[in-house]
């Protein structure tokens, strides 16, 4: 009579065996209650960091993608092949013509389309130089793709059929061309003088600011109409007149490119500051119409690009499969309007490989340093299963003696390290979950940060980091935790295995 | 029925590339329903041999046989199963899981077995009447006395009625009087329930009570006795 008989009997009440062993595991866990409860708080520790900063690149992953979408590209660009493959040299010789047809296209297939004419010059204040990106823009077209207008610091966007610049808020501070936030006594005089008219606008500028010895500071509680009032004597003043440097490159049919010199006189009257880093930079928009002809880029309805949106889409919107590049040609193809052979429809993020590239980065390299600390808390728990089987060596002698199999024994400490996990895995989600709460609903400002980081770290997201829910990594932690916890419980129990019963019944 | 048959058991232990031998060559048997002391001084090889009957080493070489099964091609899971099923152990460290209750000790192997838990409570609840700790059930092993850890765990060992019963020194930790006790509470088992006794003792008093008493010298079976009504 083989006893394999009575393995059969025994599976039949797997269930009672179970909860045995399980309430056995527990009350361990409450025998050891100090070592257990520090072994959880590091499970939960590294559970609830994981769920945060996941949360947080999670957050800012979301919102840069917003960003660089409502503020910088819109959904897709069409632009001439020759032009995307050189497009870090901003190549405007390789711009195309007859963008109007195009656009139009584009709006009766339901999407809102933006040309641009997008070139590099020296803006030119009374107080300095800057090189610039300038982007030649249908003021009403850009409006209907991208949202960046609705953010000015000061100012209003250009009007089309004039040189009115809308310029980037860093280029503005070191033009001098914001409203000064912070003046010495002597500059404040100059800027009075230059910019007053009448004695009463000369009280209405020096009422702006209260002396805090030895400058002069903007009152934090000056209301947007008087700002934008104060704006306005400085635009009329003539602070705020600048000149365009650039150079004219265009191809010539032989395929040579020809240099030319141009000058332009304008004027900047606004400010932009959006949520996008990129639009706050060395940046200034101007009307696309005053740059054609002798007095502009000797241009004959030349665009560098056209930026395609769907019609309607909402700033928080991320693009939807209907604004991919392929669905705008099929769109395109269906109200009967084929492109030019020499152009193309790009994506988004054909655009922002420095975006990209940054965001891998530090995905890896913060899941990495997570990733170690939940090596330093797995530690933890193996370190207690070691400990909690060493000492019932002897315990695990009896158990065998008892005729409970490897097999069982295995499972019964993987239960009792998996409840650690568990628990552990359960206090981390909710630690991690109640750090998430203000992280998601108002997040960090760290606009003071961002200042001397240029606002330019890949990442187009300017003064707010905010987290975004991601469920299943607050359950998958959870989840992984326990997991890992049961596991590391298997090579102790194994080595304990493998002594003969007797040597662990004589182990003390 | 023959309930245990060794033979030749030799058990060498290498400790230190130095080679002890502790069973040097024992054949003997155990009839069904024997109450059989291993008696010996200390070093003798009792717990040795205990403790390869009992499946919980493998001798060096040798033969045993539990109710007719070579033990020796069994798999380690079925010799697992085969303690479980067939084997109770008292040792002289009464050996009870301390998180358990007296109860839930003494039910645990009936939970290895299978046996639903309304059912292995009532067993359990017997086993601790028939070792006299009716009422004790809710005690943990620290709240007891050696003696009554002791009855414990022979109710452990006595509640999944098994073929063979061994106890290793099962009074050596106790007084005369609660020794005398436990040993009277065996051999009432041994009577009313026909379990076959094996255990271990180099005292005097507790020879008393075998009715089979194998001498153990220096690893061999330097002689045997035994007495009482016919076995
Ligand atoms: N695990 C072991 N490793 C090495 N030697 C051992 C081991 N177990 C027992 N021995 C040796 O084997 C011999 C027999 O030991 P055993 O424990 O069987 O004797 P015993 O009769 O039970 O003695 P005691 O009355 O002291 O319990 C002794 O010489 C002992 O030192
Ligand atoms: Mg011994």
């Amino acid at each position: 009579m083989r006893p394999a008989r009575l393995e059969r009997e025994a599976k039949s009440s797997r269930h009672a065996f179970l909860k045995e062993i399980v309430s056995i595991a527990f009350r361990n866990l409450s025998r050891h209650r100090v070592k257990t409860v520090i072994t959880t708080i590091g499970v939960a520790v590294s559970v609830a960091l994981y769920i945060f900063m996941d949360a947080w690149l999670l957050g800012m992953n979301l919102d840069s993608r917003r960003n660089i979408v409502s503020y910088e590209i819109g959904a897709a660009k069409i632009q001439s092949q020759a032009y995307f493959e050189k497009k870090e040299d901003l190549p405007m010789y390789e711009s195309f013509s007859n963008w109007k047809p195009i656009a139009r296209a584009l709006e009766s297939a339901g999407y809102a389309a933006a040309p641009r004419m997008t070139f590099t010059g020296t803006l030119y204040s009374r107080s300095g130089s800057a090189p610039i990106v300038f982007h030649g823009v249908d003021p009403e077209r850009e409006r209907r793709v991208l949202r960046y207008m609705n953010y000015l610091e000061a100012g209003r966007f250009p009007k089309e059929g004039t040189y009115e610049i809308a310029l980037g808020l860093l280029a503005a501070e070191k033009l001098k061309l914001d409203i000064p936030r912070k003046l010495t006594e002597e500059e404040l005089t100059r800027l009075v003088e230059e910019t007053a008219r009448t004695p009463e606008e000369e009280a209405f500028i020096r009422g702006l600011y209260a002396r805090q010895e030895p400058v002069f500071f903007l009152r934090q509680d000056v209301p947007r109409t008087e700002l934008d009032r104060f704006w306005d004597l400085l635009v009329a003043s003539g602070r705020n007149d600048a000149r365009i440097s650039t150079v004219i490159d265009i191809k010539e049919e032989s395929g040579k490119i020809r240099h030319v010199y141009q000058v332009m006189e304008a004027k900047v009257v606004g400010i932009v500051n959006s949520p996008n880093p990129k639009t706050n930079g060395n940046v200034a928009f101007m009307p696309l119409d005053v740059l054609s002809g002798e007095e502009g880029l000797l241009l004959e309805d030349q665009v560098t690009e056209i930026l395609v949106r769907a019609a309607g889409a909402k700033d928080s919107d991320l693009p939807g499969p209907k604004e991919s590049p392929e669905a705008i040609e099929e769109a395109l193809r269906r109200v009967g309007f084929s492109l030019p052979s020499s152009l193309r429809v790009y994506g988004w993020e054909e655009y922002v490989k420095d975006y990209i590239v940054a965001a891998r980065g530090d995905n890896v390299t913060t899941r990495v340093m997570i990733l170690l600390l939940f090596i330093l808390s797995f530690l933890g728990i193996a370190n207690t299963m070691l400990m909690a089987i060493l000492e019932r060596t002897k315990e695990i002698g009896m158990m065998r003696a008892l005729g409970m199999t490897d097999g069982e024994l295995v499972l019964s400490f993987m239960i009792e390290a998996g409840m650690i996990g568990l628990m552990g895995g359960i206090v981390g989600m909710i630690l991690g979950s109640l750090a998430n709460i203000p992280m998601v609903n108002h997040g960090i400002d760290y606009s003071a940060m961002a200042k001397q980081l240029s606002g330019d770290f890949g990442y187009r997201i300017t003064a707010l980091f905010r987290s975004a829910w991601n469920p299943g990594t607050i359950i998958g932690s959870g989840i992984v935790a326990t997991l890992i916890s049961a596991l590391l419980s298997v090579p102790p129990t194994l080595r304990a295995l493998k002594m003969p019963v007797t040597e662990s019944l004589r182990f003390e | 029925m023959t309930v245990v048959e060794a033979r030749n058991l030799v058990k060498d232990y290498t400790t230190n590339g130095l080679t002890v031998p502790a069973l040097r060559g024992i054949s003997l048997s155990f009839e069904q329903g024997e109450f059989a002391a291993i008696a010996g001084p200390s070093g003798s090889g009792k717990s040795t041999f205990l403790h390869l009957v009992g499946c919980l080493d493998v001798p060096s070489s040798g033969e045993i046989r539990i109710e007719g099964t070579d033990v020796s091609t069994l798999s380690r899971k079925e010799l697992a199963f085969l303690r479980r099923q067939k084997i109770g152990f008292i040792f002289q460290a009464y050996n009870l899981i301390p998180v358990l209750t007296a109860l839930e000790n003494v039910s645990f192997p009936l939970t290895l077995l299978g046996v639903d838990r309304k059912e292995a409570k009532r067993m359990a609840e017997e086993a601790l009447a028939a070792v006299g700790l009716e009422g004790m059930g809710n005690r943990r092993p620290k709240e007891m006395s050696g003696g009554q850890q002791q009855r414990v765990a022979i109710a452990r060992a006595l509640v999944k009625r098994p073929s063979l019963m061994l106890a290793d020194e099962p009074t050596a930790n106790l007084d005369s009087k609660t020794g005398a006790e436990i040993l009277e509470l065996m051999l009432s088992l041994n009577r009313t329930l026909g379990t076959t006794f094996l255990f271990s003792t180099h005292d005097r008093m507790v020879m008393e009570y075998a009715r089979r008493l194998v001498h153990l010298r220096d690893g061999i079976v330097e002689g045997e006795e035994r007495k009482g009504e016919g076995q």
